[in-house]
């Protein structure tokens, strides 16, 4: 039972059943990595989490976006509009659409609920609002996030290389075949 | 899938149904006036909580400590204006500056008969108009508060009450409320309600800053031109301010009258006008484009309406909420229209 000052001055939280799952799966989320028990259940309060039917559209590729989403129960598929093809599927612990934390832009894919699912959704106005009332804690979170982003440019810079290499290699099987 | 999507449509009919019932049960319940004044004073104070919250304290004491700190300021306002307001009613009722005043009204007599008998005021007893309204006037105060004193008070402790768990627990209501929302217009309210907190955060702020500078200034032309009670009636035209067209007019008869009444001093009426009206260009060229900018611009006559609507509402406190509650609707308004074509709805 909390007392009515207690709830007053939130001098202590009420263990919910489920905290540690949520933490546990915030700690291992790159952009939360590192972040101590204290941060975590800070992170948690800002979170929203979502229930998903199968087959529901989380968001559609071209409306701007407005954070990242993390799967705690289901799988949801990462769909390329334009392509009519399935890029990635997502199940417990991934999370995607973290881009939309730092840009102005649009979402690039649409995301939507193969099964029934439940995520958790981190937005920038949150992220935001963290920086305002915990800097310290939102500068690790955006650091993280930065350098989340920089693996990833590395990682697509290495495919565009070894992509090019290998296009140039057709290229000149190619010329080699032809008299 | 259209299953999800006649879903989501009927999700969102019954949460706006919830929300139009909430408001109406608000209004009808007559606390509509207190959560609006104490959503609008939280907006204000949220700055200075989230930057006591950054020094390391908790947002429960931060936001305590700021409501600690304004109750001090109402409790020094209580023991060092009040008291003088009260002398000055009651040397009011009692008449004691009546002798520069009645020199002041039998001049303004003769020149009403002079020079505009035509219009058929040369009949006209100011003295004793001016009597008739000065009884009904000062009469009418303690009735109103009388009358009002219940509900006041009612205003006084739930107001910072409602504003306390606004500010304290603001973040919690916001998700809670976003919760509501269904799933295919979650984002997009997120990215509605980011955006009008902007704006309406900039507005409200720049609308306080306006009547600061404005009560300030006025008070300091006040002063120059020998008004009395300078300090008062400048708060009050500062504050006046806040309502377009009516509010200026008012602050400067306000100040028209103190002149004209304690000093019996026409002429130095005719500047006090004038100084406001010097004020009013200064405010609306340099002070308003400063402090509110050009974030809501609203219409003249949404303006008029609005003041007239809030009024007939809410009396004075509502022509005062009038401008920033339509302000507000119109932020709701252009942002959803805006953010809404910019997703893509079945």
């Amino acid at each position: 039972m909390t007392t009515p000052w207690v709830r007053l001055f939130g001098v202590k939280k009420e263990k919910d059943s489920d905290e540690l799952p949520i933490l546990e799966l915030l700690s291992h989320i790159p952009i939360f990595e590192g972040l101590n028990r204290r941060e975590l259940i800070a992170i948690e309060r800002i979170l929203h989490r979502r229930e998903y039917l199968q087959g529901e559209t989380i968001f559609r590729q071209g409306e701007p976006g407005m954070g990242m989403y993390i799967v705690q129960e289901g799988r949801v598929a990462i769909v390329s509009e334009r392509e009519e093809q399935q890029l990635f599927e997502m199940d417990k612990g991934h999370f995607f659409g973290e881009v939309a934390l730092l840009d102005e832009g649009s979402r690039s894919a649409t995301a939507i609920a193969r099964t029934n699912c439940s995520v958790f959704g981190f937005f920038k106005p949150d992220l935001f609002e963290l920086i305002d009332r915990d800097p310290r804690l939102g500068l690790k979170v955006v650091l993280r996030l930065a350098r989340h982003i920089g693996i990833r440019l590395r990682q697509a810079d290495e495919w565009v290389l070894a992509l090019t290499t290998e296009l140039e290699k057709l290229k000149r099987a190619e010329s080699t075949e032809k008299p | 899938m259209p299953g999800n999507s006649t879903r989501n449509r009927i999700q969102i009919f019954a949460f706006f149904i919830g929300v139009f019932l909430l408001c109406v049960l608000l209004y009808v319940g007559g606390v509509a006036a207190i959560v609006v004044t104490a959503a609008i004073l939280a907006y204000i104070l949220n700055p200075v909580v989230t930057a006591i919250e950054v020094r390391g304290l908790s947002r429960g004491a931060s936001t305590a400590l700021v409501l600690l700190l304004i109750t001090l300021g109402a409790i020094l306002f209580w023991y060092t204006v009040i008291p003088i307001a009260i002398e000055q009613w009651r040397s009011m009722q009692s008449g004691s500056a009546t002798t520069a005043t009645s020199i002041a009204i039998a001049r303004l007599e003769s020149t009403l008969r002079e020079n505009f008998g035509f219009l058929g005021l040369g009949n006209v007893n100011v003295t004793e108009e001016f009597q008739k309204l000065k009884g009904g006037f000062v009469e009418r105060i303690p009735n109103f508060l009388m009358e009002e004193s219940i509900s006041l008070l009612l205003g006084l402790v739930m107001t910072p009450f409602v504003m306390f768990f606004i500010l304290k627990d603001g973040l919690s209501f916001k998700k809670y409320f976003i919760s509501l929302v269904p799933n295919r217009y979650f984002e997009f309210t997120m990215d509605l309600m980011y955006k009008m907190g902007v704006q309406l955060g900039n507005y409200l702020r720049g609308q306080i800053l306006d009547a600061l500078v404005f009560g300030a200034l006025a008070t300091l032309a006040l002063w120059i031109l020998g008004v009395p009670y300078f300090v008062f009636i400048g708060i009050f035209a500062g504050l006046a301010n806040l309502i377009p067209f009516v509010g200026p007019i008012v602050g400067a008869f306000a100040g028209l009258i103190a002149v004209v009444l304690e000093k019996g001093d026409i002429v130095r009426g005719a500047y006090v006008l004038f100084a406001f009206g010097i004020l009013k260009i200064v405010d609306d060229l340099i002070v308003q484009p400063w402090a509110v900018g050009k974030s809501v611009q609203l219409h003249p006559m949404v303006v008029a309406i609005a003041i007239v609507v809030g009024g007939h509402l809410f009396g004075v406190l509502g022509m005062l909420l009038a401008v920033p509650i339509a302000g507000f609707l119109k932020v709701v308004l252009e942002e959803s229209i805006e953010t809404y074509r910019r997703y893509r709805f079945d």
